[in-house]
């Protein structure tokens, strides 16, 4: 209520001042030379008076003056510019750069639009041009590598497939740990919305040339403005929007195709006589170890079950994959008028995996416009429509997973039956008697998702006053996604069902409404003031429609909707939805240009939070000393800029948290003889609220040599407290847990940043870019201090939370070829009994260091860049499928190469492979999860190399209109070095380390065309 | 100028205002009620009573857990070598407190009791009409069967040590007690105490018709089911002549009968519920909607669907004359594992509308619990006359036991376990008998745990750990 009064107040007064306004306006805005780019917080004063005002975001300002006078526009890195003030309109000012290489950097996040230079916190703004065409499907990738400290991962080569990214480290342990995104100022539903589908990314829907900026906000000064959902970092993307001026045409044009990158030798599967060789060497061992089992009966009847005997063979790994196609159109349309401007764009991107079954393809539309209604009044307008078809095979041990037939499949079951058909025969040593043929699978099965995504925002800006601004903005994020699963009732899933259909439908209406004033004076000389106070209230309502029918007609494969089924087997539907509402307000001073303070508040409140702790109060503090300001500053002429900054605050998590999680509720669905029935069985916690995350931040950012050379290096504290956790309670309440704030966790570290133009001569520019991110993670507290087991992991006081806890293989006994582990940590004694060896905390699964290398070349028209990724101090791990892929305890499935090759076979033979026995050595569990199923995750990546000509002044194009001609090859993951020869897959799996047989991931080799008129 | 100027501001604070109310942030939940408005009806009492029994139904419960390892511990069945790898630690005795099953079976029953009890505490509020009278005697009965259940499970039996630690008494639901409650077990005593009573209570306010609010049927408990539970639980107490004396009250009054030979096996094929109180006396039902799918007992049992890993004693095959009906309950071969004996009474796995219901309590059982309550209060008359009853029945060649004294109490016992395998139960004759289990020679992959010592601790499972970690006013059994 208070808040409503204030607002109310504000109004009022906004109005009554306004009346009062007699003088003439002169109104204006002023804009960045070189990219046309709006300035924000320019100095714009009266020459001969005291009396000035600052630009706003938009760049845009309005002063009471009269014809004749001089305006100076004065801005940090820009040289001043002054003009007279006509008798009619004031043209737009640009100003330009003085002669420093980095150009100025604008921060919007969705409440202020500010210049860098003045901002307290640390962020990283990536421009959208540097990541255009390029052959990913979600921006998050092109991310990988060029923003300290966020650690982005693709688990999977699924085309589509949701994104790992993790910003200074895993953040929680029982809530997500994944960044907040907002999109032209929306806070979206990110993620993987899918139900049935592999995995999808949300984030797949925005077209990367469509892409202005994306900012990454990290500190609590950039990100307690949002709240209880800002502590895991937020991603801000920003559309283009038009500029004034000629219309500006463009057309970009990619195509080339996907490569598979293969296992490495370690890990490629045997081929057919390798793996003839070792299931026959496997019996004898399991004959010789055990006659009484492995009789010459047994034997004999387990090589022909193997298929062995027939001598034909296919090799696995090149059936399921494939050379894909990789395609993309966009169009684009920027231009318009001082008053409306208008970026508008249509795209089509396809990429086929090299996977099969496995594809993308994507339509999306952008169209945003500004338009300014009088002086005073603007509106902002901006729809992104995408729609994205995919196709995604299982992963996992699915036997619908065709990359787990490379490895559950022998080399003798056949793919294809004599006359080329496929092989659908479930009996026979040489077909598909409990696993299936994923050629079949591919042709005849469906795992589709077709997710139609709006994004919608209007905005109306009004300058009250020349100091006082309102915004008022709403937007629609519309997600919906058609999702269909068929399985055939030939083989596989759903022969037992006579084909098996599934049907889901989901909806998310997610709205946001955002009113705020914000007010900027120069309250004495060279005193700048800014405040911002809003009130936000956002709804999100999901609906989801469920169906499932058995029984497709068995010949006719083409009939997969479910209408066409015999037998309904389920339908539902329900809803799930989640609300925030919050008061903010942002406050600053700059003194000078060299100290800049800022302060930010935000009360939020949620309802998936407990009705006792619905409510919650985040802040931050900053300051910023703009050393390079100062007057000494200038005596020297090593440095060329100067920035120390410094923040702390406090920002909230809660993500993953149910909907309902927190309510004691009794919920309907406990059926019973065909009637209602109803159970208590959400204990709920009325007290159940955000994790905190108190974070302090400080930064230097210094440049050599007019900015060619420049550093920026932050250090930083996220000590996470309240963290939300299921903690056992007594069984005898009927619930065996119930989730709680209780906890406590800390990522430290350090960033750093280098960028640099080691040449610059008339025709020839070098830059390079550098940054590594060092992270550090340690578990505080736990429930009752006490360890916890997590799969391979053991959460542990002082540890890093993804520690594994594990067994420390010890090699192979030479004399007889069994396994052998360490009894304990001391690695002194080892025993050759799996069980007698105890667990230690050792090796991390998430990285210790991480960044990216790139370097530009430009000679004339001619261009090359390369992007390195690198990814240092982990272990990955096969604790899924480990077991099956390397000693005989599974001999009926294919092997990892090394261990093939490595084999123990002879006495004396020093070796870390045991002996092969198709009964298992060690009881069976030599391949039991130990270290040796760890490898080192360390990497280094080219992500990108491109090389490309740039047409320029040729007369011919000119003639045609086309202002800009740009050819270009690109490819990507063209080159992986990693430092563990053991390794089996690739080494990019998350911060959990663990691999799980998904799509394989791709090179690409693309050849664009960028056209301009 | 000024027009335009209004709207705006209208415009502005419009937007401002539309969503400030206090309501916004409360979210309701689609398919969930918060719990303390949840039963304000009788029919949101009868809705609470589906949900108490669709707990119970669970494979963790009454749906698979209890059946096959009350049998397994004993001497009725073991796992067959050919195995998906469930319950081998029954027939080897090797469970710990860190094994699922004792876990799932604690959790399980007590999440049962939280939902009786909520039906308790929201009933009492609710007046004395039929239907409120019935579904609350429905959830007393509930409570008392998971108690005694519990009782059987985790703590040494009454007969051994009255005074020994039973389990924690919860008589309230969770959300007027708080989530954080610690409490401590109860001793044997006050838990028999209250499982009695609340039986004595369903029984004194269920109407005898039962009620027009739900069906009438096996599917739900009647008013004399109330004194069938009660006569098991007096007889696992010990308490022969309560024992006989309420078995006497559901053979006399309860109009419950045995069916002729002749449709012993039609009975046990039939999944569905009846009305006719033709030997059931309680089932959990099972439906096409509703059901364990492939956790359910028909596919842990049946030979001819999924995973059919426990199979029958030779001996007990054996025990059963070639005239004796209950014989053909037990399947001889198996598609996947040849001539092994397997379990015929829950055959409905592959039935795409129906699946089997599992039996709580049966006629038979109560008839032969009044054998026994007679047999052991001196009166071998009776209680021959009740045994023979129901094992002339199933063979209608045999001529009838004839033994008296400990004879006849050994053929109570024996003919309980021809009549009642594989439905839970006989594992608990041994133990509240403090007999030792010994397993008979079995040929093939029988388990290799002979048998079991009345001294030995796992003849009681270890209280869970996770009870044990939250829960620091619990004492662990001894042994573990």
């Amino acid at each position: 209520m208070k808040q409503k009064l204030l607002i109310i107040l504000l109004l009022g007064f906004a109005v009554l001042t306004n009346a009062f306004a007699q003088d003439r306006k002169i109104t204006g805005r002023v804009l960045s030379a070189d990219d046309s780019q709006p300035l924000p917080g320019v100095s714009v004063k009266i020459k001969g008076t005291t009396k000035g005002v600052l630009t706003d975001g938009d760049g845009n300002f309005a002063i009471s003056a009269a014809t004749g006078q001089t305006l100076i526009f004065s801005f940090i890195g820009y040289s001043e510019h002054s003009a007279v003030v006509p008798a009619g309109n004031l043209p737009v000012i640009k100003l330009t750069t003085n002669n420093k290489l980095l150009s100025e950097v604008v921060v919007t996040d969705g409440y202020t639009t500010q210049s860098k230079k003045f901002r307290t916190g640390a962020s990283t703004t990536i421009a959208g041009v540097e990541n255009e065409n390029k052959p990913f499907s979600s921006p998050l990738q092109a991310l990988q590598g060029e923003v300290p400290g966020l650690n982005v991962v693709m688990q999977s080569g699924q085309p589509g497939a949701n994104v790992q990214v993790r910003l200074r480290g895993i953040s929680s342990i029982g809530a997500g740990s994944n960044p907040l995104y907002v999109i032209d100022g929306m806070i979206i539903n990110a993620g993987d919305l899918s139900r049935l589908t592999t995995s999808t990314n949300v984030l797949s829907g925005i077209n990367e040339n469509d892409i202005e900026s994306i900012t990454v906000l990290k500190d609590a000064s950039e990100t307690a403005i949002y709240g209880s959902r800002g502590a895991n970092g937020v991603i801000v993307i920003n559309t283009k929007r038009g500029k004034a001026g000629k219309t500006q045409v463009r057309l970009d044009i990619e195509a080339g195709n996907t490569k598979n990158i293969n296992p490495p030798t370690a890990g490629r599967p045997l081929t057919a006589d390798e793996w003839k060789t070792l299931f026959i060497e496997g019996e004898n061992n399991a004959a010789a170890d055990f006659p009484a089992t492995y009789t010459p009966a047994r034997v004999a009847s387990d090589i022909a079950g193997a298929g062995l005997s027939g001598g034909l063979s296919n090799d696995w790994l090149k059936l399921v994959t494939r050379t894909g196609q990789q395609q993309q159109y966009n169009v684009s349309i920027n231009g318009g008028t001082e008053a409306t401007r208008v970026f508008s764009s249509v795209g089509y991107y396809k990429q086929e995996a090299t996977t099969i079954a496995s594809n993308l393809k994507r339509y999306t539309g952008q169209f945003n416009v500004d338009h300014s209604i009088s002086k005073k009044v603007g509106l902002s307008a901006n729809i992104n429509f995408s729609n994205i078809n995919q196709n995604t095979p299982s992963n996992g041990g699915a036997f619908a997973n065709p990359n787990g037939g490379i490895w559950f499949l022998t080399p003798y079951q056949l793919a294809y039956n004599p006359d080329g058909s496929f092989n659908t025969s479930r009996s026979g040593n040489t077909n598909f008697n409990s696993n299936y043929n994923p050629l079949f699978l591919a042709a005849n099965d469906k795992k589709y998702d077709s997710q139609t995504r709006i994004l919608t925002a209007l905005s109306l800006k009004w300058n009250i006053l020349d100091n006082l601004k309102f915004t008022s903005f709403g937007s629609i994020d519309y997600n919906l996604l058609e999702e269909q699963r068929f399985d055939n009732p030939t083989l596989g899933d759903g022969r037992s069902a006579f084909g098996r259909g599934y049907d889901d439908y989901s909806r998310f209406f997610n709205w946001l409404t955002r009113n705020q004033f914000e007010y900027r004076t120069e309250l004495i000389s060279d005193l700048r003031f800014n405040a911002t106070a809003g009130y936000e209230a956002q709804r999100s309502q999901s609906y989801f429609i469920t169906a499932q029918s058995n029984g497709y007609p068995a010949t006719q494969p083409l009939l997969t909707a479910s209408a066409a089924a015999s037998t309904p087997i389920a339908g539902s539907g329900t809803f799930s939805n989640y609300a925030f509402d919050s008061f903010y307000g942002i406050g600053g001073f700059v003194y000078r240009g060299r100290y800049s303070l800022t302060a930010t508040f935000r009360r939020d409140g949620s309802s998936v939070f407990g009705t006792t702790k619905q409510f919650g109060n985040f802040y931050s503090v900053g300051g910023a000393w703009n050393i390079d300001q100062e007057n000494f500053f200038n005596k020297q002429h090593i440095l060329s800029s100067a920035k120390l900054r410094g923040s702390y605050g406090t920002v909230g998590n809660a993500q993953g948290l149910g909907n309902y999680q927190a309510r004691a509720t009794a919920g309907y669905g406990s059926n019973y003889a065909g009637a209602n029935g109803q159970n208590y069985n959400t204990v709920g916690n009325p007290e159940l609220t955000w994790e905190s995350q108190k974070k302090t931040d400080i930064g230097v950012d210094f440049g050599f040599l007019h900015d060619r050379l420049s550093f920026s290096v932050d250090y930083y504290r996220n000590n996470i407290d309240n963290l939300i956790q299921t903690a056992q309670i007594s069984r005898t309440t009927g619930f065996s847990g119930i989730t709680q704030n209780i906890g406590a966790m800390i990522n430290k570290g350090v960033e750093a940043s280098i960028k640099g133009v080691p040449v610059r001569t008339k025709d020839f520019l070098w830059t390079t870019s550098f940054n590594i991110a060092l992270n550090q993670n340690r578990v505080l507290s736990l429930i009752n201090h006490a360890p916890v087991a997590s799969s391979t992991f053991q959460f542990r006081e002082g540890m890093d939370l993804n520690t594994y806890f594990v067994r420390l293989y010890a090699g192979v006994d030479p004399a007889n070829g069994n396994a052998l582990w360490y009894t304990d940590g001391t690695r002194t004694a080892t025993t050759s009994v799996y069980g007698n060896a105890t667990r230690v905390n050792q090796y991390q699964a998430d990285p210790k260091a991480f960044g990216g290398f790139s370097n530009t070349f430009n000679y004339k028209g001619f261009n090359l860049t390369a992007e390195l990724y690198y990814n240092f101090g982990n272990m990955v791990n096969d604790a899924n499928w480990g077991f099956y892929l390397n000693d005989g305890s599974a001999p009926i499935s294919n092997k990892y190469y090394y261990d093939y090759a490595h084999r123990w076979t002879t006495p004396g033979q020093v070796t870390d492979v045991p002996k092969y026995s198709n009964a298992g050595v060690n009881a069976g569990q030599s391949s039991n999860f130990s270290t040796r199923l760890l490898y080192y995750g360390d990497y280094l990546r080219l992500k990108n190399l491109v090389v490309g000509y740039e047409f320029k002044n040729i007369n011919v194009l000119k003639k045609w209109g086309i202002s800009r001609l740009y050819l270009y090859g690109r490819g990507t993951n063209l080159w992986t070095k990693t430092y563990d020869s053991r390794l089996p897959f690739d080494p990019e799996q998350g911060t959990g380390g663990l691999a799980n047989l998904d799509v394989f991931q791709a090179k690409t080799f693309t050849i664009g065309l960028n056209v301009g008129f | 100028m000024k027009i335009k100027r209004l709207i705006y501001l209208l415009l502005a604070g419009a937007t401002v205002m539309s969503s400030c109310k206090k309501e916004f942030l409360d979210e309701k939940p689609p398919t969930a009620v918060p719990v303390a408005d949840a039963i304000k009806t009788e029919n949101d009492l009868a809705d609470a009573v589906n949900g108490m029994y669709n707990a119970m139904r669970s494979s963790s419960f009454y749906g698979r857990d209890i059946p096959v390892i009350v049998d397994e511990l004993a001497d009725v069945t073991y796992i067959s070598g050919t195995n998906s790898g469930r319950y081998l630690a029954y027939q080897n005795y090797s469970y710990i407190a860190g094994t699922a099953e004792p876990a799932n079976i604690w959790g399980q029953g007590y999440f049962t009791i939280l939902q009786a009890n909520r039906i308790i505490y929201a009933a009492n509020g609710m007046g004395n009409t039929n239907n409120v009278n019935q579904l609350k005697g429905e959830a007393y009965i509930v409570r008392a069967t998971c108690y005694l259940e519990m009782l059987n499970f985790f703590a040494q039996p009454y007969t051994v040590n009255p005074a020994a630690d039973g389990v924690p008494l919860i008589t309230a639901p969770t959300n007027i007690i708080g989530p954080f409650v610690k409490p401590s077990r109860a001793t044997s005593t006050a838990v028999y105490a209250k499982i009695i009573s609340d039986l004595d209570s369903a029984f004194a306010i269920m109407p005898t018709a039962g009620t027009a609010l739900h069906a009438t049927n096996s599917e739900y408990l009647a008013k004399y089911a109330a004194k069938a539970i009660q006569s098991r639980a007096y007889l696992y107490k010990g308490d022969y002549a309560n024992a006989r004396d309420a078995a006497l009250a559901v053979v006399t009054s309860g109009g419950y009968t045995l069916t002729p030979s002749t449709g012993y096996l039609a009975y046990w094929a039939n999944p569905a519920a009846q009305s006719t109180k033709v030997e059931t006396i309680f089932e959990l039902a099972l439906n096409s909607a509703t059901n364990n799918g492939t956790n359910g007992l028909d596919n842990f049992y049946w030979q001819n669907a999924g995973y059919g890993d426990a199979l029958v004693y030779t001996d007990l095959y054996n025990s059963y004359s070639a005239t004796d009906i209950r014989k053909s309950l037990i399947t001889t071969t198996s598609p996947t594992r040849g001539a092994v004996l397997g379990i015929g009474k829950y055959t409905a796995f592959n039935n795409a509308s129906e699946k089997d219901d599992i039996k709580v309590i049966r006629y038979a059982e109560v008839l032969l619990t009044l054998a026994e309550g007679y047999a052991r209060t001196s009166n071998d008359v009776l209680g021959l006359q009740y045994l023979n009853q129901v094992a002339k029945q199933r063979d209608p060649s045999f001529v009838g036991y004839v033994s008296t004294g400990a004879a006849l109490l050994t053929d109570i016992l024996n003919e309980r376990k021809k009549e009642l395998a594989f439905e839970g139960l006989r594992y608990f004759d041994l133990t509240r008998l403090n007999l030792q289990v010994v397993r008979p020679v079995q040929a093939g992959t029988a388990p290799t745990a002979a048998g079991l010592a009345v001294t030995d601790a796992k003849r009681i499972f270890p209280i869970p750990q996770g009870e044990i970690d939250a829960n620091p006013n619990i004492k662990q059994n001894p042994g573990y």
